[in-house]
């Protein structure tokens, strides 16, 4: 094992074996950190619910996650006779394979990634995106109602939400002006991207959300409204692909890129340097590790609080809030960069700038969502009244 | 926008709070003294039988007809240790079918039966219909280990009422005008004695 460590940290080895060692570290790391996060995820909400979340498997119901995972393994694996077969089984597979590609490219440390692509961060927008279609697949596959009804929910949410999270992401790359991850680190040695950038910031952390179907943009999946969407008709294993690991590797994934690209990864607070010497890995490792947490916490406290939009006001949301001010950030981006030589003045710029728009962003949301008086409603009520 | 944040904040504010959950096979709710489970009998430790006499009453009073009660001349009576005449002899009741209405411990002119107000008489579950039907011996049995809980009234109002007036805690048929003197305990003093003395032999 140490061996197989010290290979991945540096000696040469074949390429393919490299790669192959590589994702199997990926592949390990990602179920234990999807069972983990499972459990946090109960935890953290149950304590907001004022529960005691899991209690009763293991030690503080730490096993809990092991369980669950032994019960979806063991479970048949249903399939309704109407179903469409090819579509029914390979769906949860086309759901979770590009959230795993996704992982393939992020550097979790300097220069240690499965692969360090130059456009990692281009790969990982186009390689997310593929997802929707295994929800769409799957709803088509089940032949149930809600399933497709479902399908189609997810269609319209997860396309419309990749959009502003392309923006923010060319946003942050415009600013470091690079698509390689590594790159984008390097770059905010001194001050990470969320404060030059905490707009893109903020429409990044909102459309993931979305992304990932968490409340409160659980639309496709509303267990109230459409039963579960997609995966009403999955059981057992392929329920298992498709939730846990899709949803929480996808956080994971979510949450690791958010770290690097905007809170400065391994770079931000002290430099790459780390005063360890041979074992700055570790140290790199945990900064990540403690920023995506925050990240992850955040998520969860997000969903935990706000109950599930309309969908109506979903698509307002993207389309007419996030889609303008990410053009607008992108289009004063430009013209800073374009214009502004020293780089104390164009992070200034930037900062004054994004802050602003988010202010900007801040106030079109709260006049949008602005409720009539009381007073008013009644006079409209009044009002109608009388035309009668 | 301001609510977007305070919501945060709220959800936080009880994130920090302690959880309410009491983690309920391992622990467990203290019972109300007056909680009623399902009706049990008492046990006469002083002349060490069971208070019932098998009158019928409380057989015939229950409206979900659970009960089932015998009766038998009192050996004891005959040796001029007990002022019964006759004792129970056989006594069924089904908690299958009983609905906990307190209306046999009402009719009882003895007080020889009482709700279980013990968390016994809420965990019940069996895997047989006829185990819930119970016999003199199991119904006696949490009398004669003294774990009924004792009734404190002048504590329970203390604690409920706060100061309210409350009508006065009385047996059912005592009447306001006359009262205790000469009467028979009430379940509660009883229980309450037998709480503090050992059964005499
Ligand atoms: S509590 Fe009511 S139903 Fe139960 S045995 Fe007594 S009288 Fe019958
Ligand atoms: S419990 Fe009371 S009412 Fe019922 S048979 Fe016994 S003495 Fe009579």
């Amino acid at each position: 094992m140490a061996l197989v460590l010290w290979g991945l940290f540096g000696v040469d080895m074949n390429v393919w074996l490299d790669a192959f060692l590589r994702l199997q570290l990926i592949v390990i790391v990602m179920t234990v950190t999807v069972m983990a996060l499972i459990y946090v995820e109960r935890k953290f909400v149950g304590r907001i619910q004022m529960r005691l979340g899991p209690m009763r498997t293991g030690p503080y119901g730490t096993l809990q996650s092991v369980a669950d995972a032994v019960k979806l393994l063991t479970k048949e694996d249903l399939r309704p006779a109407t179903a469409d077969f090819w579509l029914f089984e390979l769906a949860p597979y086309v759901t979770f394979v590009p959230v795993f590609m996704t992982l393939l490219a992020l550097p979790f440390m300097e220069d240690w990634g499965v692969r360090d692509l130059q456009l990692g961060l281009f790969y990982i927008v186009a390689v997310s995106g593929v997802t929707v279609i295994g929800y769409i697949m799957a709803g088509w596959a089940s032949d149930n109602k809600y399933a497709l009804l479902g399908a189609v929910r997810s269609a319209a949410q997860l396309i419309s939400y990749e959009i502003p999270l392309i923006l923010a992401v060319l946003a942050v790359s415009m600013v470091a002006g690079s698509l390689n991850l590594n790159d984008i680190i390097l770059q905010q040695d001194t001050i990470p991207n969320a404060l030059l950038q905490p707009l893109p910031f903020l429409i990044l952390l909102t459309a993931t959300l979305a992304e990932l179907s968490r409340r409160p943009f659980d639309i496709p999946i509303g267990e109230s409204e459409v039963v579960g969407g997609p995966w009403v008709e999955y059981s057992g294993i392929r329920w298992s692909i498709i939730f846990a690991l899709t949803e929480y590797a996808g956080l994971w994934g979510m949450a690791v890129l958010g770290s690097l690209v905007f809170l400065g990864g391994w770079e931000f607070p002290f430099g790459t340097s780390g005063f360890w010497g041979d074992f700055d890995f570790l140290y790199q490792m945990a900064l990540v590790f403690a920023k995506s947490s925050f990240l992850i916490l955040t998520m969860m406290l997000i969903s935990a609080t706000f109950p599930r939009l309309r969908i109506d006001q979903l698509m307002a949301f993207c389309w007419k809030i996030l889609l303008p001010f990410g053009f607008l950030q992108i289009v004063i981006n430009g013209i800073v960069l374009m214009y502004l030589d020293s780089e104390v003045t164009r992070d200034i710029a930037l900062f004054a700038t994004s802050g602003a728009l988010l202010v900007a962003m801040a106030y079109v949301t709260y006049l949008a969502t602005r409720q009539p008086s009381r007073e008013a409603r009644v006079a409209a009520m009044v009002a109608a009244r009388s035309i009668q | 926008m301001i609510g977007v944040l305070k919501s945060l904040t709220a959800t936080m504010g009880t994130f920090m709070r302690k959880p309410v959950t009491i983690q309920y096979p391992t622990e467990h709710r203290k019972v109300p003294e007056r909680e009623r489970a399902f009706p049990i009998l008492l046990w006469d430790f002083n002349i060490d039988e069971p208070f019932c006499t098998g009158c019928h009453a409380c057989e015939r009073a229950c409206p979900v007809e659970c009960m089932t009660v015998t009766m038998r001349d009192n050996p004891l009576f005959a040796e001029g240790k007990s002022k019964r005449r006759k004792i129970i002899d056989e006594f069924y009741i089904d908690y299958g079918r009983c609905m906990r209405c307190n209306i046999c411990v009402e009719v009882c002119n003895f007080d020889a039966i009482a709700m279980n107000n013990t968390w016994s008489g809420h965990e019940l579950s069996t895997v047989d219909r006829k185990e819930l039907i119970l016999d003199l011996d199991q119904l006696l049995d949490l009398s004669k280990r003294k774990d009924l809980q004792a009734w404190d009234p002048a504590a329970e109002t203390r604690a409920s009422t706060e100061g309210r007036p409350q009508p006065p805690i009385a047996q059912v048929g005592a009447t306001e005008d006359a009262p205790a003197a000469g009467e028979p305990l009430t379940v509660a003093e009883r229980s309450a004695e037998e709480q503090d003395s050992p059964p005499t032999p």
